[in-house]
């Protein structure tokens, strides 16, 4: 029972989070509220942390989402402005993302970088490409010319009343935790993360799945970027950039959740919804923004220390 | 076999004697009251299996690990409870197993290092140099400029620093430990003239190594150690280095061992002239199914490349593999186990199971395909062929979803190997099968290896553990130096035997079979 109690303890963070800022901040648990917490900061941030959870599911990391996610922006927009089309400019989106995880792909399983300088370098990369193609980093802005509806659709559209990037969210997640518990590929990744020699020495294909798993991750941030940019109409260089360490930060709290602390679906979800929720209640009460990234901070200690030094307590290896 | 414990050591004459060395790490007991008495002037040389108690009579010598009881005295100065700077203070100093230079530093640096020369505030460089070239002259007949990189230089060179890095100190005893491991024919030959000269000049030397043909080459006295204690000290000239290697093997040998299959079916893995170009060359066998073939060898002698290279764990850049009669040509690990290879590694933590993955998880890795439909694993089939592995292997666990982690060493060797079971493969390579298993698992470990065989398996066991080659493999490969020594039939040997052509690379009944 307080084995139970002290894995969830996430979970009891997040609940404690709800009642206080429901308790004190005016207007928090209002249905619009919530919807907008849910659409403006738990959607992107889910989607981009959802790749996170795939990277780090192998052991690995993922320090250019934000610039995966800026790419498939900047080749959505610059397609929408040539006038190709929406779906054109999706698919161009989707590969110049791909494209992104591809390259992390290649430096870390051809070449053997680890995975945390292999992104690093792309980061920069991706700094100087959009500095280089945006004229010195200016935002670009999708003229009127070019708005058909299906654009606004991909920025506001609903479905049945729910938001389209909430039903993507869902998506994404279903299939995420599909793919991970239970299929073959998420069974060899899980391994390749936790022992990769015992991978190796099993006669897994471990290259591949590794490379794989990146370019998926690139085309995930790839659906982020699209979202982002046609949900404000204006591709701004290096917005992606944003949600790199609140990913980071939901992936790792949530590896609290699963029993051998591996990158996890649900867990994922929880810390998302966590971190936002925070930054949204912190908000209502009024407290400088400046004081956010302190909370997040303070949120990913919490969570971990109620885990892991509960675990200590309760005579489990730490 | 009488014992050649000898009188010719009275305590007396002694000069650095350590007595009584009794040493526990957990639940092994590494030394039991061992002793090691040296005289002044001599090349003593200290051999046993690997476990015997050497290493840790080493560092406990030189005060990197603390006795739990016992003696150690140097002309007359009692070094029992001494720091390492104590005891290169008392004139003791080891040339160690590992190359402890600093690659990056130059000759005269590394010489130097800890131990400058000063005038005034100044370093000596000068008379630095000239001091080092002069022992490099003496003892070496070579000069090494000291300005070339460590990282420029051959091992043996290396080698020299690090014994002339020792010599600067006027040292009264030089211990080296495996010295030759990693040097060629030519700079062993360079090594043992220099310490002869050293021993004329009135060094003390304690030398450690494995290769018996070694010590008997170069030392007066041998002392041997098994299980922790001193079983004799001897000397070469009058000990054969076959009873020295009997001294080493424990022969009371128990009813271990199951009933080897008799029946010798087709051949399954068959090797011509194989060579990876560096650790091993011309290896030539054939292995049949229903067959168990021993492969051994002192670390460097190549048995170790060659089985990893049959799983594509390392290159084959000379000579032809087939299995079954189809060629066979591995770059990694999945295309050997395609083409029916199934492997057991050495390190079963690191490479063999993954602890924090439940037993039915780890059973299935080798397998997937088998145990998915579309991409999608089959729970069902897995926990179910996993629990017919658990009580067909007797493993002792709560259930297909516990976690590796929480069983026995030998439990966990048993998942090991399941893991390869389900694929049915006609070779199984096993890298020390029984590595930290407790002697019960042991034992279901061999029947299982028995069991394989005759179901028509061909099975190659890599091990230093001679009772197990002896008690299990039809036949023993054995390596020396890259090539293969010997094939000895396992029937018309003993460990002691196989011992000997494993440290001299010879056997002395000549039954060399392909």
């Amino acid at each position: 029972m307080t084995n139970l109690i002290l894995r969830h303890g996430i979970t009891v963070v997040t609940v404690l989070a709800f009642a206080f800022f429901g308790w004190n901040a005016q207007g928090f648990l209002s249905v619009p509220n919530l919807a907008s917490v849910l659409v403006n900061n738990v959607a992107l941030l889910a989607i981009a942390a959802f790749a996170m959870t795939l990277v780090v599911r192998t052991g690995g990391i993922d320090l250019s989402i934000g610039t995966a996610i800026d790419m498939a922006g900047l080749a959505f927009v610059a397609a929408l402005r040539v006038n190709l089309g929406v779906t054109i400019a999706v698919l161009a989106g989707l590969a110049a993302a791909a494209a992104t995880g591809g390259f992390n792909a290649l430096l870390i399983t051809r070449l053997k970088i680890s995975p945390f300088l292999a992104t690093l370098g792309t980061l920069f990369i991706g700094h100087s490409l959009q500095q280089l193609l945006a004229d010195g980093g200016n935002p670009i802005y999708v003229t009127a010319a070019s708005l058909p509806p299906a654009f606004q659709f991909l920025g506001h559209g609903l479905i049945l009343g729910v938001h389209l990037r909430i039903w993507l969210v869902v998506i994404l997640a279903l299939a995420m935790a599909l793919l991970l518990s239970r299929s073959s590929f998420g069974r060899r990744l899980t391994a390749s993360g936790m022992q990769v020699n015992v991978a190796w020495y099993s006669g897994l294909p471990v290259d591949r799945d590794i490379a794989l798993v990146y370019v998926l991750a690139g085309v995930i941030c790839g659906i982020a970027g699209v979202l982002l940019t046609a949900g404000v109409s204006v591709y701004v260089p290096f917005a992606g950039n944003a949600f790199l360490l609140n990913a980071i930060g939901a992936t790792f709290i949530g590896t609290t959740l699963s029993r051998s602390h591996v990158a996890n679906v649900q867990g994922t979800l929880l810390g998302v919804i966590l971190i936002s929720v925070a930054a949204n209640g912190l908000l209502l009460i009024g407290w400088n923004f400046y004081w956010q990234q302190l909370a997040t901070g303070m949120v990913i200690f919490l969570a971990l220390a109620f885990t892991f030094g509960g675990r200590r307590l309760a005579g489990g290896t730490p | 076999m009488s014992r050649p414990e000898t009188a010719l050591a009275p305590d007396e004459d002694a000069y650095l004697s350590l007595s009584g060395l009794t040493k526990r790490f957990g639940g092994v007991q590494a030394l039991a009251g061992a002793k090691l008495l040296v005289r002044k002037g001599e090349i003593h040389g200290l051999v046993g299996q690997n476990g015997a108690g050497k290493s840790t009579m080493i560092k406990i010598l030189a005060g990197l690990v603390q006795a739990d009881a016992g003696q150690i005295h140097i002309g007359g100065r009692d070094l029992a409870d001494a720091r390492p700077r104590d005891v290169e203070a008392a004139g003791i100093h080891f040339i160690h197993q590992e190359r402890m230079l600093v690659p990056d530093f130059t000759v005269a640096e590394a010489l130097f290092l800890g131990h400058e020369v000063r005038l005034g505030p100044f370093l000596a460089r000068r008379r630095m140099q000239a001091s080092a070239q002069a022992l490099m002259q003496r003892y070496f007949g070579r000069v090494l400029p000291g300005n070339r990189l460590i990282a420029e230089l051959s091992t043996g060179e290396q080698q020299i620093v690090q014994i002339v890095r020792a010599l600067l100190q006027e040292p009264q005893v030089l211990v080296l430990d495996e010295p030759t491991a990693a040097l060629v024919r030519a700079e062993i030959d360079h090594l043992f003239e220099a310490l002869n000269r050293l021993r004329a000049g009135g060094m003390t030397v304690v030398y450690i190594s494995h290769y018996l043909s070694e010590i008997e080459a170069l030392c007066d006295r041998v002392t041997v150690l098994r299980n922790g204690q001193t079983v004799a000290t001897v000397d070469p000239r009058h000990t054969s280095s076959r009873e020295i290697a009997s001294l080493m093997v424990a022969r009371d040998l128990n009813e271990m061992f199951p009933a080897r299959v008799a029946s010798k079916g087709r051949p399954v893995l068959s090797a011509r002239a194989l060579g990876d170009g560096r650790n091993f060359q011309d290896v030539t066998f054939t292995l049949h199914a229903g067959e168990v073939l021993g492969l051994t060898g002192l670390q460097g002698s190549g048995a170790k490349e060659l089985l990893r290279s049959l799983f594509g764990l390392d290159r084959i850049t000379s000579g032809e593999v087939s299995i079954e009669d189809r060629p066979f040509r591995a770059r990694s690990p999945r295309e050997a186990a395609a083409q029916g290879v199934a492997f057991v590694p050495e390190d079963r933590r690191h490479q063999g199971a993954i602890l924090e993955m439940s037993i039915a998880a780890n059973m299935t890795l080798a397998n997937l395909a088998r145990f998915s439909w579309r991409g999608l694993l089959r729970p069902r089939l897995e926990r179910e062929v996993a629990t017919r592995m658990i009580s067909e292997l007797a493993i002792k666990a709560e259930g297909p979803d516990a976690v590796v982690a929480s069983l026995s060493g030998g439990n966990q060797q048993k998942v090991v190997l399941a893991k390869w079971l389900t694929r049915a493969a006609p070779l199984y390579i096993l890298d020390e099968p029984t590595l930290g298993v407790d002697v019960a698992a042991k034992i279901e470990i061999y029947e299982l290896v028995q069991r394989l065989a005759r179901d028509g398996a061909a099975i190659l066991v890599l091990s230093n553990d001679l009772d197990e080659l002896v008690g299990i493999t039809h036949r023993i490969l054995v390596m020396y130096r890259g090539r293969t020594a010997s094939s000895i039939p396992a029937a018309t040997t003993s460990p002691a035997a196989l011992l000997d052509v494993i440290l001299t690379g010879q056997s002395e009944i000549a039954h060399v079979v392909h």
